[in-house]
């Protein structure tokens, strides 16, 4: 079976697909959230992260993170990606980084 | 610069009948799979943008292209739609993507 | 084709919790913060200052455009004509390279706004968009089958009434303008805003008088 459509047609392009009844859901964003979305609008201010650049870092992570990340949870993993593609962040600093703030927390 | 006012005329005129190219390269893109290879008409002339397929790649200035709205009949472009026969889906299109039809 | 069998619909439910022990994305988040801050390379106050616009748009601000638009036919005309021109003159501004057109229902046309590709929407004029809209069900549905969608968000589209949906999906954003209700002649403009929702100005709801009202608004 021919898998060119899962190249050819990225994950978020759904314009036309099938699909079930409207689920009439909304929610009041977490505090996290919020955090998130004014770290990604002054990313792109900055052009440090464009939006461009974030919506096609979410459409890379694939159909699987796609559809089991949330939306924020898409954004913050696609800013990161892009962050160290870039060279504006490694690994190691961000792993060290989260390492100090989970303990922080727990603290 | 005489240079950059030739690339920034745009193409196409309201009205002018169309056809979104098929092409389907690999990475990000901003024309959905619904609308690639069908006719419609420009229906409105917009401004010079960055190319999405450069900005998401990192590009900030210097890939400006002339961006449309687009209209297409929505019988032209699902086999199966039961709406009115007037019913449109209007859409935007970056010049790159459009032909003559 | 792509298979989102799992599309997220349900988003995580918020809790005191979430403050006191954040969750690994939210960890995340902090951590990029400070280490972009760290480097210099963006201030803590401009994202405080972000998180107070975010908090200060919503969907007030497009009904104020809307109400004004109803009682003022130069200011709808002007809307109408340039949407980014007539928001600022109410004090709202686009932003990122976008510009606002405003789409106008009539007794022959509805207007539908969508981006199948991913949530784009009219922030300035409408906070940030609900879940369904960002959601799978909405985004592949309703270019191709707007009646059937619009009858799930209570909407009859009656036969012989045009409509035209608008995929989202580059520069532009857009805004749709309801049609005033019968019955509202009396009302004031502070009134009439207060009847355009959120779900009108996307373009899957109608305006409506509430019901039990009187024409006057005096109830």
């Amino acid at each position: 079976m021919s898998t060119e459509n899962l190249v050819k047609q990225r994950a978020n392009d759904i314009g036309g697909l099938e699909a079930g009844p409207i689920a009439m859901v909304d929610h009041e964003m977490l505090p996290w959230e919020k955090r998130c979305h004014a770290l990604l609008d002054i990313l792109d201010i900055h052009k440090i992260v464009n939006t461009e650049e974030k919506r096609r870092g979410v459409e890379d992570l694939g159909s699987e993170m796609i559809g089991k990340l949330s939306y924020y949870e898409r954004w913050i993993v696609s800013a990161i990606n892009v962050l160290l593609e870039k060279r504006v962040l490694t690994p190691d600093q961000l792993a060290k980084k989260t390492a100090e703030v989970e303990a922080r927390f727990k603290s | 610069m005489a240079a950059a006012t030739q690339a920034s005329r745009p193409a196409f005129r309201v009205g002018d009948r169309i056809r979104i190219s098929d092409r389907t390269p690999v990475g990000h893109y901003r024309t959905p799979m619904y609308v690639r290879g069908k006719t419609g008409h420009i229906e409105r002339v917009l401004d010079l943008f960055l190319d999405p397929e450069a900005e998401g790649y990192g590009r900030n200035e210097g890939a400006e292209i002339r961006l449309y709205r687009v209209r297409f009949k929505q019988r032209d472009l699902w086999p199966d739609y039961t709406g009115g026969p007037e019913d449109e889906l209007q859409i935007e299109m970056y010049e790159p993507w459009l032909e003559r039809a | 084709m792509s298979d989102h069998d799992h599309d997220h619909d349900h988003e995580h439910p918020g809790t005191a919790k979430d403050e006191a022990l954040p969750g690994y994305y939210a960890i995340l988040e902090i951590s990029v913060r400070e280490l972009l801050t760290e480097a210099g390379l963006i201030t803590a106050d401009e994202h405080r200052r972000q998180i107070e616009i975010l908090d200060s748009r919503s969907p007030a601000l497009g009904a104020k455009v809307v109400a004004r638009a109803w009682v003022d036919p130069a200011y709808k005309a002007r809307l109408l004509a340039d949407g980014s021109a007539a928001c600022e003159e109410l004090g709202v501004t686009m932003y990122d390279n976008t510009r606002l057109i405003v789409h106008e229902n009539t007794d022959e046309l509805h207007n539908v706004v969508v981006c199948t590709l991913c949530s784009c929407y009219p922030r300035p004029v409408l906070g940030l968009p609900p879940d369904w809209y960002k959601n799978k069900q909405y985004r592949a549905r309703v270019v191709k089958e707007p009646r059937a969608v619009l009858k799930e968000f209570g909407t009859v589209i009656p036969e012989g009434v045009e409509i035209h949906v608008h995929d989202s999906n580059a520069n532009m954003r857009y805004l749709i303008l309801p049609q005033r209700p019968a019955g509202s002649e009396k009302l004031t403009e502070a009134e009439l805003a207060g009847l355009v929702t959120r779900d009108a100005m996307i373009g899957v709801t109608t305006v409506k008088l509430p019901v039990g009202a009187s024409p006057g608004g005096r109830s």
